[in-house]
């Protein structure tokens, strides 16, 4: 039995059955015209779901963790423009940052973020001059919990001692997670 | 783990290729998140095979990564705020300006290319929050919209045009934009770099792509998709109607509305109270008009639509997982590997590369940009020594624009939908009009814009400034010149055929984008025969794969989508 509900081929579609696109225009789109495809009704709504909790756990994530400020980053990545200004060589601040909102623990290692001394020269190169050493130093905390807890893989922190990509204050506990 | 990289990306392109093609029948944002699902289990068995759970466990965190949540929110606030103008009558009172614009010496053609160059005039961090502010304003220019100005195909270009301009002003962007990526990498090299060295030949050569971007799709888009823009044209009689013009009396709430967006878009761009989120402050705009305008919370809110949104969070989301599983590395790899092709070379695998975003556009710039600039910067002498300092700040400026407008023809979420959208046009119609210009014109110009003129400024001692502009004004005459001649003659040969249409423009695709390689090499390498025939072949080869992604045909789909699998 035919759906009535359903459009036939070569039937005019009226405006008000498609989706809003911007308010008062709506969508003319064969992609994501749901109304086009009872089957995958349900299948949309399981992604969809899947879509909007993962950004809800981007948003959240870093608000209990106390690192807020990592939402407002742009990812324009103009904090790169520091350069040889940092006295450890970070190149690529912005990955700390990203790093610092989802708990990408390997990320922030891995780009230098435990080598960090917290001087504050990339915060000048912000171009929302974003607490920067105040985020890294939040991640540092969360990460050194981490590798504690035993939660970060050994093989990453084999890499990023060997790399020397870690600061002094947090050797100990690196070697210790390692051995 | 290399192995891995490879089949994530294999299952990525895979899935996306097969749904652009009609093959999968689902929306997009649900075979994304599908090709999320299936990298992140394939990714979860590797990694517990080579590393253990522990390794595991973290994998959703890497993934989440891939969401940028900026062009997520300012997509929200431009929507936000087209909410509150619209229930403000700040939309009326923008056409009452409008109008006395019209009749001021510049007229309708001069307001209305000021309009379409607004958003890179403002150059805000995306070009997402003008775009869903005014596409609504750009609407009412036709007949449906109310004002009857312009018949249907005009509105076509202007909408076409307006999102072209917005879905590339967040590269010269000043305040967070995607060529902030570069010049950060630029910056070991060029002292000043941060201060903006990308930014004048992005703007130059959006300007002129935008106008390219008109052309193709007032002689091409519209006579290869005849019937795919469902916008309706004006009945016969209403041209006498509209020679008396509308009179427009918009409420006093609305101007004061107007210049309640103007100013706070005025301090996002300007930051005169301090460096502060852009969408902070135009959040703060539209409060504003609630407490002045006497506007309803539930007005603002009503402007939010959500598809837009999830379609380019799912878009993240797949980035995310490919970049969590090694695929963005794989990628790299391979461009890198074009190297070794004698008949591609340097100058021919450069070529491919500054491209790539355009073959492959994904919902926001920034998720392959931050991948792949990286490894363009070693291409120069940080490592590899392929190019010079000088060299690399060319090719910057030719992949920036080309990354930066690949937003717009993205059919995964991208800005470009907003304005498919507006001008009610199947998915695809501009994808034609937008990778060409960003191939053909963008891409070339911004390399001989750094060459000849952004090069002089970044180092002062060039005694050859003047001679360099006159430079930089031939080689645009050529390269528009060249290209305005392809579209048209293209036009002339197009015929009720699809396929005949969709071989004409492959071609026209090819030529172009030969053309574009040579200019590129030409800016990098000057003489050199053996480099600038290379940059042609790669020119060609990255055409071609532009070039065959455009669809043959909307329509057709759309009836096949219609009818169900066919037995």
């Amino acid at each position: 039995m035919s759906d009535p509900e359903r459009p036939r081929i070569g039937e005019k579609r009226s405006d008000s059955s498609q989706p809003l696109i911007l308010p008062g225009i709506h969508r003319y789109q064969f992609f994501s015209n749901l109304k086009d495809r009872g089957w995958t009704l349900n299948l949309d709504r399981v992604a969809l779901f899947g879509i909007v909790s993962a950004l809800l756990a981007t948003v959240i994530k870093p608000i209990l963790r106390g690192n807020p400020a990592t939402i407002y980053c742009y990812e324009c990545r103009a904090c790169y423009a520091t350069q040889d200004r940092c006295p450890v060589g970070i190149s690529l601040q912005a990955e700390l940052v990203v790093a610092g909102r989802v708990l990408d623990y390997d990320r922030f290692i891995r780009n230098g973020g435990l080598k960090c001394i917290r001087c504050g020269n990339c915060q000048s190169y912000c171009v929302q001059y974003l607490p920067l050493p105040k985020m890294f130093e939040v991640m540092q905390h969360e990460t050194r919990r981490a590798i504690v807890a035993g939660i970060v893989p050994k093989e990453s922190l084999t890499r990023v001692l060997e790399q020397g990509l870690v600061g002094k204050e947090f050797i100990d506990d690196v070697v210790r997670a390692i051995a | 783990m290399e192995f891995l990289g490879y089949i994530t990306l294999g299952i990525f392109l895979g899935l996306m290729l097969l749904t652009l093609f009609g093959y999968i029948r689902t929306p997009v944002q649900t075979v994304l998140v599908l090709s999320t699902v299936l990298c992140l289990i394939i990714g979860g068995f590797f990694r517990y095979i080579a590393y253990g759970w522990d390794s595991v466990v973290l994998l959703p965190n890497e993934f989440l990564g891939g969401i940028i949540l900026h062009p997520i929110t300012a997509l929200l606030t431009g929507l936000f705020l087209a909410g509150g103008l619209k229930a403000s009558g700040g939309f009326e009172a923008l056409k009452a300006l409008l109008g006395y614009l019209r009749r001021s010496p510049i007229g309708l053609v001069g307001t209305l290319v000021i309009l379409i160059n607004l958003p890179v005039i403002s150059s805000l961090p995306c070009g997402r929050i003008l775009a869903a502010a005014l596409l609504p304003l750009l609407f009412t220019f036709g007949f449906e919209g109310g004002l009857g100005i312009l018949s249907k195909s005009q509105l076509i270009v202007l909408i076409g045009a307006f999102t072209r301009n917005s879905m590339g002003s967040c590269g010269p962007s000043p305040i967070g934009g995607v060529g902030q990526i570069a010049e950060g990498f630029l910056g070991s090299f060029f002292p000043t770099a941060s201060d903006g060295i990308l930014r004048a030949p992005q703007a130059f050569a959006l300007m002129l792509g935008t106008a390219i971007v008109a052309l193709f799709l007032k002689f091409v888009s519209q006579k290869i998709y005849p019937n795919d823009v469902s916008l309706r044209e004006a009945p016969p009689g209403f041209e006498t109607k509209r020679g008396s013009e509308v009179k427009i009396k918009p409420p006093i709430q609305g101007f004061i509305a107007l210049a309640i967006f103007v100013i706070s878009l005025l301090i996002a761009i300007f930051q005169p109270l301090g460096k502060m989120p852009v969408q902070s402050v135009l959040v703060a705009g539209a409060l504003l008009m609630i407490v002045v305008c006497r506007i309803r919370l539930n007005d603002l809110l009503e402007g939010i639509i959500l598809l837009p949104v999830t379609a380019m969070a799912a878009g993240f989301l797949a980035a995310g997982a490919l970049a969590a599983t090694g695929g963005f590395k794989a990628l790299a790899s391979i461009l890198n590997s074009l190297v070794s092709i004698k008949a591609l070379g340097v100058a021919g695998m450069l070529a491919i590369f500054v491209q790539f975003q355009t073959i492959l556009p994904l919902s926001c710039a920034r998720i392959l940009t931050a991948a792949l600039v990286p490894t363009l910067y070693l291409f120069g002498p940080a490592q590899f020594n392929f190019l010079s300092w000088s060299q690399l700040a060319i090719v910057m400026a030719a992949y920036i624009i080309n990354a930066t407008t690949s937003c717009g023809p993205s059919p995964l979420g991208g800005g470009g939908m907003m304005g498919e959208g507006t001008m009610r046009a199947e998915t695809g119609f501009i994808k034609g009009a937008y990778t060409f210009a960003s191939m053909a014109i963008m891409a070339p110009m911004a390399a001989i814009f750094m060459k000849f003129l952004n090069l002089s400024v970044f180092q002062p001692s060039d005694p050859e400034f003047v001679r360099n502009i006159y430079m930089i004004g031939a080689f645009a005459l050529v390269i528009a010149g060249v290209n305005v001649v392809f579209i048209f003659l293209g036009s002339k040969l197009f015929n009720p055929k699809s396929s005949r249409n969709f071989f004409i423009q492959l071609i026209g695709f090819l030529l172009s984008g030969g053309f574009g390689g040579g200019i590129l090499a030409f800016a990098l390498f000057e003489t050199e025969i053996t480099k600038i025939l290379q940059g042609i072949l790669g020119g060609i080869i990255a055409a071609f794969l532009i070039g065959v992604m455009v669809p043959k045909v909307l329509s057709k789909r759309l009836t096949a989508t219609l009818s169900g699998p066919t037995t």
